[in-house]
């Protein structure tokens, strides 16, 4: 027990610091562009469950944890600002994962104004640099 | 510091892994990874095939089947559900990467898929793109493929959709 403690520890005071000081970014081709297909800004959704489509242009995506150049993930911010950018993206019903590489996202929303945003991250959900978010949608759900 | 910091996280791993053979000291013990079979040439039959889960599927999400187009550069984005996308060479269970059959029928099903003109491969896990087909009718076709670029059991094959190019006025660089 005691050995596996000691390197648990050393590895959470290690990590931390990435957290707060800024992680390396990974480079991105320049014509790279991440984009919400669907819906489209200003969308009424009757009912708020749908799927959104996640577009990615001048470069490939790959699960979480596969080290690939030109590569990243899908992230969803629902309701919420981008994150720092230098860090890895947050993990919670406001920031969604998509790291099995998925290119769709299945949304329940409730009735109201409400936001989406696609933040695209490296293997280690770092965001790239420059940066690849999609311009931030705003949707209306009615019941 | 990041060298430090690797070495550690390697240690810690190490220790787990090992902490965690030494619990569960079952005699059913995995079988050992066998030979690659992609080292063993493209050309026979019964290649391996990767499990692909009920539900997913892949389709095309433009153009839409039966669609006039005005332009001979033409976008495909491809859409898959209940499945992930990954480059070549990933072997990451429910993962794939697309493949975009033009003016063809789907290939053998256990094998990999061929790479040509009628076969495009997208390798880096890209999800659309865009071709240049001249004036006609035209079928648009996607098949997923594992690590190795043999299709999955079952395929993950879309519908096919027939698209008819019009000469474009003018230019036909219309970059959507």
């Amino acid at each position: 027990m005691k050995r596996i403690g000691l390197p648990f520890a050393l590895a959470v005071g290690l990590a931390l610091p990435t957290v707060a000081v800024s992680a390396e970014t990974k480079p991105m081709p320049e014509n790279a562009r991440v984009y919400i297909i669907w819906p489209a800004d200003g969308q009424t959704i009757p009912g708020g469950k749908f799927w959104v489509r996640m577009g990615l242009s001048g470069a490939g995506i790959a699960p979480a944890g596969i080290e690939k150049a030109n590569t990243g993930h899908h992230h969803l911010l629902v309701d919420v600002d981008l994150p720092p950018l230098d860090q890895v993206v947050p993990n919670d019903k406001n920031h969604l994962h998509f790291g099995l590489g998925q290119t769709e996202a299945h949304l329940e929303l409730p009735p109201g104004r409400h936001t989406l945003q696609l933040l695209l991250a490296d293997d280690g959900h770092i965001p790239h640099n420059p940066p690849l978010y999609s311009k931030k949608i705003t949707i209306i759900v009615t019941p | 510091m990041h060298h430090r910091q690797c070495l550690a996280g390697t240690a810690a791993a190490v220790l787990i892994a090992a902490s965690a053979y030494a619990q569960t000291p079952s005699p059913t013990t995995p079988p050992p990874p066998s030979a690659s079979p992609h080292e063993t040439g493209t050309t026979q039959p019964g290649f391996k095939r990767t499990p692909s889960p009920a539900g997913a599927y892949v389709y095309i999400g433009w153009p839409n089947d039966g669609q006039v187009l005005h332009t001979t550069h033409i976008k495909v984005w491809f859409g898959t559900r209940g499945f992930g996308v990954a480059p070549a060479g990933t072997t990451k269970a429910n993962t794939g990467h697309h493949h975009l059959l033009i003016d063809v029928a789907p290939p053998p099903m256990d094998q990999p898929i061929p790479n040509d003109k009628n076969h495009l491969h997208f390798g880096l896990g890209q999800t659309e793109t865009v071709i240049d087909l001249p004036p006609g009718t035209h079928t648009l076709q996607l098949l997923m493929g594992d690590a190795d670029h043999v299709p999955h059991d079952p395929p993950l094959l879309s519908k096919k959709v027939t698209i008819r190019v019009v000469a474009a006025e003018g230019s036909s660089a219309d970059t959507r």
